[in-house]
């Protein structure tokens, strides 16, 4: 295991180096729980984890000092549902791994082996100060199934896979009814159905009875840690309707859910609360774009948290921020959710915190607090306000670069070489 | 026989007297504007800081609108007695935005499998639909525009979609629902002609197997369209010479097109892609018709001096990229990069979500050439969603900056407007109030959302 390490530090030449004790003062900090910011705080951290973080703390001796200068320093950030790593151009689909159309996969579709840590688009939500992401399947031939999510950090480098299989993933209403014959009424039977399978073969796997289920046994296998309660079945559902047949799953079934869209969860916030569903909601979906979105309203995040459901956030924009933006447009609209009634706290939580709890990482990542992981962010401003960013972004305690392609083209075509006669593929 | 006959030569006769030859085809107004102000009342705001859209600010400000204009902006202005007057301590003043690039009313709230059959954002039958006007598929019952006008939204041009070529004329609105479209019709106001180049008409037509399939090919059938058109005008003049008896056959393509050559219409042309953009520049040259704006223009950075040049806008995201090949190389310093050489840039939305939140696009675009080095005070920025999609829309005479004259279309804030915490306080168009967020009264909604559980809270 050392001789691992030391191999590590030599050839990943991120900094700081391993075993590099770094201390980030005068900042002010939000370590999200405790929940109040600390102003002129002391934040230290070694070896990718939080070591301290205190009022005016000293820091240790022969440590790396970062001064913050006042600004603003929260935990990195985590976007509750993208498709970061799957895909990279939505308009040319050999690019694009995100969801399979034909063919019997479903609820065993596990997006974690496309991981690409190479993607444009990685870096560029880092740059915006997103350090964790729940990467989900985008869809599957087998209604309702999309398949299972895998839980990422944006490392630089190959390492990206935090957790695969870290919930598995069903959508119901309007956008998926062909897949189930044409009825949301179908898509809750099979899903019912699947679970009922799942309950059985977990009970008997070995069992050659008679073939009378629907579900292939990759699919049933993938739905044991579902039925096991290991993790949480997360039900893309927008419609009211849909939001207490999802209740009502969660309670005949034992099962965890997470509910993903959540338009008109709104409605539903005292249930979803005494369930203990968390909701993985866009924050600027206030259009009623759908029969099923009716009652889409910006204030659906306040008024979940105020019926204590914990949320997180998934913007999509027309698909373009989901995972193009995953960074900037998760904090543009938290701070749309702040705009109309969210407390700034709870924002601030829905975007560290609760997305790290409700997927599973609350015990190691989303806060500053000593034994965390060391996602660190450093904002120029407000980090809600869309036209702030970070200036510096740490993952598990490594500085991570905060250029990109789209900083390279910046660069290259930056008014001040307007008169250059070079042509700008030569800079 | 001689029944027939006779109704042949009344055919022809009416035929010849209409249109008449004092005036060709292209210039008729088929659906006139019949929008009237709301009721309004003189109205002085007071300590607000007003961004004019001229490039000035003016802290603690003043502006005063009598009879639906805007009478006077600065301090100690002299009101007329029974004004209304509101005091805007903290908040800030600037001219309504307006969307250069929307499709309310077509792109619709909401969106069935109907639409997926078959929508009104374009006409598919042709990538030639240069005769249809968008404006007699607007639904006004769309909730995108008491959503757009709660974002502090004052006019919009609603544009056809990008899969014709020509997608034919466009139709500036004010977002205030009524039953028919022409009562949203801003009074005589420009159109403009929608073109588009690059990936979606191609696609289109492969898919349609119909026009063109190749950028080259989309090129050559504008033209080859306007060759056409230009033959149509010849034989429109000769007609209206008196050099030739019978008037040409109408054709409504043709039409637009020559409207276009006649420069009564600009082209709004859609490209992603530089190299696209100027190949669209020396080809207006050529054939002799004006862009007034590249729309989307997500390279527009990498050739913002050639903008410049031609006096063309470019109309962008503050952040899309990366959704297809030729939005690839998106980057946010776009609007700043073409301004710092001096264009015109203005945000559009595109899309109902975005038409809500124009001045946050602002924002984040300004942001972005802020930390590049670039020096955007907010005077100067909110001109990108005020005076210049009004001067792209030829409008700028009208709308756009709070100058005394100018129709008192405006937005009282309840904080800085590029911030995400601001609202839209209040919103006057033609020194009307049209939408008051702490008035249920003064606030709009379509039909489409009475009684439509759980749309209304409470």
């Amino acid at each position: 295991m050392t001789r691992a390490a030391l191999l590590l530090a030599f050839l990943v030449t991120a900094w700081p180096a391993a075993g590099q004790v770094v201390a980030i003062i005068h900042a002010k900090a939000f370590p999200i729980a405790p929940r109040d910011a600390i102003d002129d705080a002391t934040l230290v951290f070694e070896g990718g984890q939080i070591v301290s973080l205190t009022a005016q703390g000293a820091p240790p001796p022969g440590a790396q000092i970062i001064d913050a200068g006042g600004r603003i320093v929260t935990p990195g950030l985590m976007n509750g549902a993208t498709q970061l790593g799957l895909g990279e151009v939505s308009g040319a689909s050999d690019t694009q791994d995100q969801a399979v159309t034909t063919g019997p996969l479903g609820a065993a579709f596990d997006v974690h082996y496309a991981l690409n840590a190479n993607s444009a688009l990685l870096s560029v939500a880092r740059a915006d100060g997103l350090t964790r992401a729940m990467s989900y399947p985008a869809g599957a031939a087998t209604a309702p199934f999309s398949g299972a999510g895998a839980l990422i950090r944006l490392s630089a480098g190959q390492e990206i896979l935090e957790r695969p299989r870290a919930a598995v993933f069903a959508e119901v209403g309007d956008n998926t009814l062909a897949k189930a014959g044409g009825s949301r009424a179908a898509q809750w039977v099979l899903l019912r159905n699947a679970l009922t399978e799942a309950r059985h073969y977990a009970e008997a796997p070995k069992s050659q009875g008679p073939r009378d289920q629907l579900l292939a046994r990759p699919d049933v296998e993938a739905l044991g840690a579902v039925v096991s309660g290991a993790i949480p079945l997360a039900i893309t559902a927008e419609r009211q309707s849909d939001i207490r047949e999802a209740i009502s799953l969660a309670r005949d079934f034992h099962i965890r859910v997470v509910i993903l869209g959540g338009s008109e969860a709104w409605t539903e916030g005292a249930a979803l609360a005494a369930a203990h569903i968390p909701v993985v909601l866009d924050p600027e979906a206030n259009l009623p774009q759908t029969f099923d979105k009716l009652g889409a309203r910006l204030d659906n995040a306040a008024l979940l948290a105020k019926d204590g459901v914990a949320i997180a956030f998934s913007v999509s924009g027309n698909g373009i921020y989901l995972s193009y933006n995953a960074g900037l447009d998760l904090r543009e609209g938290a701070g749309l959710a702040a705009a109309n009634g969210l407390p700034y706290l709870d924002a601030l939580e829905a975007l560290t915190k609760r997305p790290a709890e409700i997927w599973g990482l609350g015990d190691h990542y989303g806060r500053l607090a000593p034994g965390y992981d060391a996602d660190i962010v450093i904002w120029d401003g407000d980090p809600l306000e869309p036209a702030s960013a970070p200036t510096a972004v740490f993952v598990r305690g490594e500085r991570a670069p905060l250029g990109t392609r789209q900083t390279r083209l910046r660069d290259r075509y930056a008014p001040a070489h307007a008169a250059d006669p070079v042509p700008p593929s030569y800079r | 026989m001689i029944v027939g006959a006779s109704a042949y030569a009344g055919h022809a006769a009416a035929k010849r007297e209409a249109p008449p030859r004092e005036q060709p085809p292209w210039l008729r107004d088929a659906f006139p504007s019949t929008y009237r102000p709301l009721p309004r009342s003189d109205t002085l705001i007071t300590h607000a800081t007003i961004l004019d859209g001229a490039g000035h600010r003016i802290e603690d400000g003043e502006i005063f609108l009598r009879d639906g204009k805007v009478a006077g902006v600065g301090r100690g202005l002299a009101a007329s007695a029974g004004a209304v007057r509101i005091d805007a301590h903290g908040r800030w003043v600037t001219p309504g935005l307006i969307d250069i690039h929307s499709h309310d009313g077509t792109y619709v709230e909401p969106l069935t499998t109907e639409d997926e059959n078959s929508n009104d954002i374009s006409e598919l039958s042709d990538p030639n639909a240069a005769g249809t006007w968008i404006e007699t598929a607007v639904n006004p019952q769309d909730p995108g525009f008491t959503r757009a006008l709660a974002g502090g939204v004052t006019a919009l041009q609603v544009l056809p979609g990008s899969n014709p070529i020509f997608g034919g004329r466009s139709v500036v609105l004010k977002p205030i629902p009524a039953p028919t479209v022409q009562q949203m019709k801003f009074p005589d106001a420009p159109q403009g002609l929608k073109m588009a180049c690059g990936e979606n008409p191609k696609s289109e037509d492969v898919e349609k197997n119909r026009g063109p399939t190749s950028r080259q090919g989309e090129i050559a059938f504008i033209r080859k369209a306007f060759a056409d058109a230009e033959q149509y005008r010849e034989d429109w003049r000769a007609y209206l010479a008196g050099k030739d008896d019978k008037p040409p056959k109408d054709d409504l393509n043709l039409d637009t097109l020559v409207a276009v050559l006649e420069g009564r219409i600009a082209v709004h042309m859609h490209c992603y892609r530089s190299d696209e953009m100027a190949i669209m520049l020396d080809l207006s040259h050529e054939l002799g018709f004006r862009i007034a704006a590249f729309h989307h223009a997500v390279e527009g950075y990498k050739i913002a001096p050639l903008l410049v040049r031609n006096g063309v806008c470019a109309a962008v995201w503050s952040d899309w990229w990366g959704f297809k090949m030729e939005a690839l190389d998106g980057i946010r310093e776009n609007a700043a990069f073409i301004d710092a050489a001096g264009g015109c840039v203005t945000m559009h939305s595109d899309s109902p979500q975005l038409g809500q939140f124009l001045s946050i696009e602002a924002g984040k675009a300004a942001a972005a050439g802020r930390r590049a080095g670039l020096s955007l005070p907010p005077e100067h920025v909110i001109a990108w969603v005020t005076s210049n999609p009004a001067k792209a829309l030829g409008l700028d005479g009208r709308i756009g900056s709070l100058e005394a004259g100018k129709d008192a279309d405006l937005v009282v804030w309840s904080a800085d407007p590029f911030s995400v915490y601001a609202h839209a306080d209040l919103v006057f168009i033609d020194g009307a109030l049209a939408y008051d967020r702490a008035d249920r009264s003064r606030q709009p909604s379509s039909d489409f959302e009475l009684d439509r559980a759980p749309m209304t809270p409470e």
